[in-house]
């Protein structure tokens, strides 16, 4: 495996070498030191680390600037507080600046690396899971497609969703819970899902409410089935799914604003279905 | 109607929203409705699951959830709802529901929530998950907040 990349910013010399010492004794690669703000910025930038060690205390500044200002370099740079302060108002602080760690001064070797671990860890489960959820949840859209209709819908590219995706109609949300927490969207006219329900139920449908009904039906299957898959391939994610509340109207939009997701259109002989499945990077689970 | 499912909710409001700088937080009133929930232009759903299932939907105006997000901003004024206010209000949800998850566990019921997912727009109305939807009514500084709670049989 790589070797972490580590970069230090404390104000003091004494701090910085005992913290080197025992990220070099576990095998870290100590890319920097820092002890301002301005040091901060040109040693994270210089270097990409993986992580920083932050100190709270720092002249002109403090770690949690820092912190705020590595995360505008790169938000994906895990900082780990490094303090002789902890106390429940500061640690609070630290994680509503997306700090993934916090341990006291003096430091104590083996604490050290058990964060650390639990913090590359944690990542590491997440990078899985970008991998593969969004596949996992096209197929189990496609599977049950094609076993509730007999048809194969075509999909079109996948992509990154970067804005609000304006509904066709009815959008079904399904929230997602467990190591990481998500959730998926299926959206599609009103006369797709009239079609699909008539298909399903092989007979005239009594009203929009039973269309809706089907379509919710439907959603939780595709959901809970690539949570199980999900679940299966590694089951420290732990994914379970919430009922699936349902959306519909002549006008609305759907905001992704926190969440990292990917889309989908499928075209299917009912009509289009937009598949849209999103994960949370986790803040880490050190409280 | 069981209060210890609505007490959670009506307390994150209490714990958080001051913190965020709001200044009078009243508890209005609690309602029953039924599954279909008609919008004022803003929706926030979170799903849970845990010893309890079902979903909260946050409901309120677009020129409230303006307001909110605008005093979020440190009273950076929000024009419209753009990424940054939807951002900001998304947040907000996630924050209020993961606070309602803590007071929850202090009763002994633990819950996990889903990410939030924001729904906008002119007109649009949303069905859940349960027949009876038990709706809190908040003002946040005069700003009316509904929280529809559809939680299945437990």
């Amino acid at each position: 495996m790589r070797k972490i990349k580590i970069a230090i910013v404390d104000d003091s010399p004494f701090s910085i070498s005992i913290i080197k010492d025992i990220l070099l004794e576990k095998g870290y690669d100590v890319v920097g030191e820092a002890g301002s703000l301005e040091e901060t910025i040109k040693v994270v930038i210089d270097t990409k680390p993986d992580m920083v060690t932050m100190d709270m205390t720092i002249p002109g500044t403090d770690g949690l600037e820092c912190t705020r200002a590595i995360h505008s370099i790169d938000p994906n740079i895990k900082v780990l507080v490094i303090s002789s302060m902890m106390d429940e108002e500061i640690v609070k602080k630290a994680k509503e600046n997306k700090v993934s760690g916090y341990i006291q001064k003096p430091v104590d070797p083996e604490e050290l690396n058990t964060v650390i671990e639990r913090i590359i860890a944690g990542e590491e489960l997440f990078n899985e899971l970008k991998e593969i959820y969004f596949n996992v949840f096209r197929e189990a859209f496609l599977d049950n497609m094609n076993r509730l209709t007999k048809t194969v819908p075509k999909c079109l590219e996948e992509k990154d969703t970067k804005e609000n995706h304006h509904s066709r109609g009815v959008s079904i949300v399904v929230g997602i819970i467990g190591k990481f927490s998500g959730s998926m969207i299926l959206d599609a006219s009103y006369e797709t899902v009239e079609n699909i329900a008539k298909h399903v139920l092989k007979r005239d449908i009594k009203g929009r409410e039973e269309a809706l009904a089907v379509m919710g039906e439907f959603s939780n299957i595709v959901s809970g089935n690539a949570c199980s898959i999900l679940n299966r391939k590694n089951k420290v994610f732990g994914f379970r799914v919430a009922p699936p509340s349902i959306f519909h109207g002549n006008s609305l939009n759907i905001s992704r604003t926190i969440v990292e997701s990917k889309e989908v259109v499928s075209e299917t002989i009912f009509g289009q279905v937009y598949l849209n499945v999103g994960f949370k990077r986790g803040e880490g689970e050190w409280m | 109607m069981d209060v210890k499912l609505i007490n959670p909710f009506v307390d994150a409001f209490l714990n958080i929203m001051p913190q965020l700088g709001f200044q009078e937080i009243k508890k209005q009133n609690i309602s029953l409705k039924g599954k279909n929930l008609k919008s004022n232009g803003v929706m926030l759903n979170i799903g849970i699951v845990g010893d309890i299932k079902g979903n909260v939907v946050y409901c309120l105006d677009i020129e409230g959830a303006k307001k909110i997000a605008s005093t979020m901003m440190m009273g950076f004024p929000v024009t419209e709802l753009d990424d940054m206010a939807q951002s900001a209000i998304s947040e907000l949800s996630n924050m209020l529901t993961a606070n309602a998850s803590t007071n929850f566990s202090e009763s002994g019921v633990n819950i996990n929530i889903s990410t939030p997912t924001l729904i906008f727009g002119n007109d649009f109305e949303a069905k859940m998950n349960t027949d009876k939807v038990i709706c809190i009514r908040i003002l946040v500084d005069d700003i009316p907040i509904e929280i529809n709670t559809a939680f299945e049989k437990l």
